[in-house]
């Protein structure tokens, strides 16, 4: 049993470790930045609630992730938000970029945010996460040769969507 | 068996990042090969980018306010009460996840406080920090006077009908109340709502308005005057 201030030490690790990927990954699933702000400070009041049961702290991040999706699926999947806001949300160094790669951000922010759940939520485990396949296929109950086709098909649909939208710069169709 | 450009495209298209061993060997293999990978790589790179939004300054100081305020699970609640709550918390999930368009403000009050209200009401025990009461109500473009800053034993960012709002509880002679603060949302003031063994009363005040919940054997016209005079608007921005 943890004393107070182990307690408190270990959330306040695991919040400077994962918040800032967890909103990341929260912004993308629902496009709103509210939401998203709710979501990743409910997924933590219910850890502290129920830290004592993480036993191994290498499964911290993706216990956080299940906590996360789980509190999405209750609290949001049936109120789809009336926006998104992603235009709002600062972007990492977004104005050093030339105004095609600029473009190219845009588009792919859409897209991602266009896409249906099943490509988009492996994506953010990939791409947000760093989650290999095989962990993607344990946190969303899945086998690991569906989570390479919905991989595969969710880039395939930003391509496609960069090529309509004519900004694919030097990105060439590679299937 | 080596794999052919059919299978390491499908492959890198899923995983552009791949470096096992037999996926580096095939890349090596040849031009074709290693084009397809620095190809897969460029857009992963700019997929990347185009996913790392920094998040806002104040959430990490949000979050770890909560282990200054919320307690943690309780391990002596007795098995009878904690399997009676499982299947009241249980039941207002499923009455949260039903509804989510609300047809009314009064709706979202049932709503919302069926949600994990009186879960939030039997654990908030003592008093959160006046920082971190303030920080957020800043948050709402709103402060909260002295008087209602000592009473704060609980407080979160919730979701109301028109954006952000604050879910508090805060104790009183009678008892803790839920007080939900809604800084967008305009009532009809005085309107009442009931739902299982509750009551609410929507207040409307300076900035907003305010939903005051209580047990019905608790009297919440009690705390419409510490409410209204409490909760003002702050400076935008802040």
């Amino acid at each position: 049993m943890m004393t107070d201030t182990e307690r408190t030490r270990r959330f306040n690790e695991l919040a400077e470790a994962y918040s800032t990927d967890l909103y990341r990954y929260a912004m993308w699933k629902c496009g709103n930045d509210a939401l998203a702000k709710d979501l990743v400070q409910e997924t933590f009041l219910r850890a502290w609630r129920a830290l004592d049961s993480l036993k191994d702290g290498a499964a911290a991040k993706s216990w956080l992730i299940t906590i996360l999706r789980r509190e999405y699926a209750r609290t949001f999947e049936r109120k789809v938000p009336k926006f998104t806001d992603v235009d709002k949300v600062v972007v990492v160094d977004d104005d050093e970029l030339e105004p095609d790669a600029q473009a190219e951000r845009e588009v792919l922010r859409k897209g991602v945010l266009k896409l249906e759940p099943k490509y988009r939520d492996p994506l953010l485990l990939q791409v947000v996460f760093g989650h290999s396949c095989a962990e993607i296929s344990e946190q969303l109950g899945i086998s690991k040769s569906a989570v390479m086709t919905q991989l595969f098909r969710a880039r395939e649909k930003l391509k496609a969507q960069l090529q309509k939208d004519g900004v694919t710069g030097n990105v060439h169709e590679l299937f | 068996m080596s794999m052919n450009f059919s299978e390491f495209k499908k492959l890198i298209g899923a995983d552009p990042l791949n470096r096992e061993p037999e996926t580096l060997r095939a890349r090596q293999s040849s031009a074709e090969f290693e084009a397809a990978a620095a190809e897969a790589e460029a857009f992963e790179e700019k997929l990347q980018g185009a996913l790392n939004i920094e998040a806002p300054t104040e959430l990490l100081a949000d979050i770890k306010a909560i282990s200054r305020q919320a307690p943690k699970q309780r391990r002596w609640m007795p098995l009878a009460i904690a399997a009676s709550m499982l299947i009241a918390v249980g039941a207002a999930g499923l009455v949260w996840k039903q509804s989510h368009q609300w047809d009314s403000v009064e709706a979202y009050v049932a709503d919302h406080y069926s949600h994990d209200g009186s879960k939030l009401v039997a654990q908030a025990d003592s008093p959160v920090p006046g920082q971190d009461v303030q920080r957020i109500m800043a948050r709402l473009d709103a402060e909260a006077d002295q008087k209602l800053l000592g009473r704060v034993t609980f407080i979160k960012f919730c979701p109301t009908p028109d954006g952000r709002g604050a879910h508090m509880v805060v104790s009183t002679d009678q008892g803790p109340m839920t007080i939900i603060f809604m800084p967008e949302t305009q009532v009809d003031d005085g309107n009442r709502v009931e739902f299982e063994q509750m009551h609410a009363l929507l207040v409307s005040l300076e900035h907003g308005s305010a939903a005051i919940i209580g047990e019905k054997s608790q009297n919440v016209e009690n705390l419409v005057p510490l409410v209204r005079e409490s909760i003002k608007p702050g400076f935008v921005g802040a």
